[in-house]
């Protein structure tokens, strides 16, 4: 028994040596491993799925999915991303009404005006909250011109 | 093969150049690309670190010392690494601060620390909740898949050993502990060493109620020297006067008065994760209870308190030994050896210390040579 022991220790010591030395050649495979297993940034981060697409004169504007509160002591309240992009060619002030869960009637009249960030939401849907504010309030409250893009963030109810 | 004692001679230049030839070949081969990047800098910068790594490793084979080289290189990696990093974010944002519409778009480098705070929300949620990129690019390269993979595969092979040979910011604690001869605070608590996994149970918790990585946000002492969220409020300038007090206070000034890893002892999550993969590895330091005769030399020589009086009862360290070799290196009758799992304690310990070693030094030449020759390109750089 003893001797199977140290027979497998050794050849633990020398497998470790090798998989190193294989690493930096499998390096790329291992880190595909790692991608594979489909983990994603959460979205409080990324702003969550993309919902839909809605296309403007020279712009359009990206809604994605509302983000959930999903545990009860989350600080990041529920929100709704849109982007507008890109940001080149918006105009100066910028009023849409927009459609979010796609129901033809308009949820939120957006303004904003692109040099300053400042940003008026009026709802049009009371599962929605009202924000006047200019640049990064919070996660969940926000216009920031993110890559190329304008991103607002809308608090939920 | 010779054992090392008190009278151990070193071991003859022929002998030891063979040993470390191995070890050249590969720094050879993994500088190499580096070598290949135009310019003098990054060519100059890769001789320089392939010279280093394998003359300490020369050193370590002839003098059967381990510790005492490790440490050159262990804290070159630990100040030269953030001088890269904030060099890095400075070219690419103009500032080491990170701004919310950078978090948006994904442009947070990856750090392994992160990495017990994340399991929980991914295997519930599927998320992971760190605002990098899983995948590399253009704006961060750091991509968490890359980071990952690398942690994973020395970790399983390594276990603590990560802490030694790889983790750049032990070294600039262990740059602080090396610098006075006698420790001025002597007697430490052992019972501080619970307090890692403290930290750990209670940063996991919260990281998954909170779906924030709560550590990052809150106790980082690391953030001082690498990047920290843009103070825009109270609550991130509070964050930033913490991160500052924790680094000044752990990372600083308690190293410099106890000559120990402090905040790998007293604060640092991602060691107390770390102990668990030391199961997982083939090498661990024992101690030779026939040889031993309790003068505690190990005990003070250990910079993490993983050395206790019922380590030397047991003949093992605790849990938390991150393989460092200092304990190795302070024994004066030899009876802290290396070891390789499976085999009788005492017989084959320098074997199993070479063998180590290879495994490990490799490592470090693949992940802290590569740090080491990347900013020393760019100090070489404004020179030539």
């Amino acid at each position: 028994m003893k001797r199977w022991r140290a027979i497998l220790g050794n050849t633990a010591a020398v497998a470790t040596l090798a998989i190193l030395l294989t690493t930096p050649f499998l390096y790329g495979w291992f880190q595909k491993g790692v991608a594979a297993l489909d983990l994603r940034i959460d979205p409080q981060y990324t702003g969550g799925e993309v919902a839909r697409v809605i296309q403007r004169e020279g712009y359009q504007v990206v809604v994605r999915k509302p983000v959930p509160r999903r545990t009860p002591l989350q600080r990041v309240d529920p929100f709704v991303q849109m982007t507008w992009t890109p940001a080149a060619k918006l105009p100066a002030q910028v009023s849409d009404e927009i459609d979010l869960d796609g129901d033809g009637r308009p949820d939120l009249l957006v303004t904003f005006d692109t040099t300053h960030l400042k940003l008026d939401v009026t709802p049009r849907n009371a599962g929605y909250r009202a924000v006047r504010c200019s640049g990064v309030v919070s996660f969940s409250e926000l216009i920031a011109r993110v890559n190329d893009g304008i991103v607002v963030r809308v608090p939920l109810r | 093969m010779p054992e090392r004692t008190l009278r151990a001679a070193p071991r003859s230049w022929g002998k030891s150049l063979l040993l470390t030839l191995p070890i050249l070949l590969w720094s050879l081969l993994m500088f190499s690309r580096a070598a290949m990047q135009p310019g003098r800098a990054p060519k100059l910068a890769a001789a320089v670190t392939l010279l280093l790594m394998a003359a300490l490793f020369f050193q370590m084979v002839r003098t059967f010392e381990t510790h005492r080289w490790r440490r050159y290189f262990f804290v070159a990696l630990g100040f030269l690494f953030p001088i890269g990093f904030i060099w890095d974010l400075v070219a690419l944002r103009g500032s080491m601060s990170i701004p919310v519409e950078r978090m948006l778009s994904g442009d947070t480098p990856f750090c392994f620390i992160v990495i017990p705070m994340m399991i929980v929300p991914a295997a519930l949620l599927g998320t992971i909740v760190f605002p990098g990129s899983v995948l590399a690019t253009a704006s961060n390269p750091h991509a968490i898949s890359a980071m990952v993979a690398l942690w994973l595969v020395a970790t399983l092979l390594l276990g603590k050993g990560w802490c030694s040979y790889g983790c750049f910011f032990g070294g600039i604690e262990e740059g602080f502990a090396a610098v006075a001869k006698k420790p001025r605070i002597k007697k430490l608590d052992a019972r501080l060493r619970w307090m890692p996994w403290a930290v750990l149970a209670t940063v996991v918790l919260l990281t998954a109620a909170l779906l924030e990585p709560v550590y990052c946000t809150w106790l980082c002492p690391f953030k001082a020297v690498t990047e920290y969220l843009q103070v825009r409020s109270f609550e991130t300038a509070f964050q930033a006067g913490i991160f500052a007090v924790l680094f000044l206070g752990l990372v600083v000034v308690l190293p410099l008065v106890t000559k120990k890893r402090t905040q790998c002892s007293f604060l640092c999550p991602f060691g107390a994760f770390q102990s668990l993969f030391n199961k997982t590895s083939a090498f661990d330091v024992r101690i030779d209870r026939s040889k031993c005769q309790p003068c505690v030399l190990c005990e003070k020589a250990c910079p993490t308190l993983s050395i206790g009086a019922e380590s030397l009862e047991s003949g093992k360290p605790r849990l938390s030994c991150m393989k460092c070799g200092a304990c190795v290196d302070a024994c004066v009758r030899g009876a802290v050896v290396w070891h390789i799992k499976g085999t009788p304690v005492g017989t084959s310990a320098e074997r199993a210390r070479l063998m180590h070693l290879y495994s490990a030094w490799g490592f470090a030449v693949l992940f802290g040579g590569g740090i080491i020759a990347n900013t020393l390109a760019k100090l070489f750089g404004l020179l030539v």
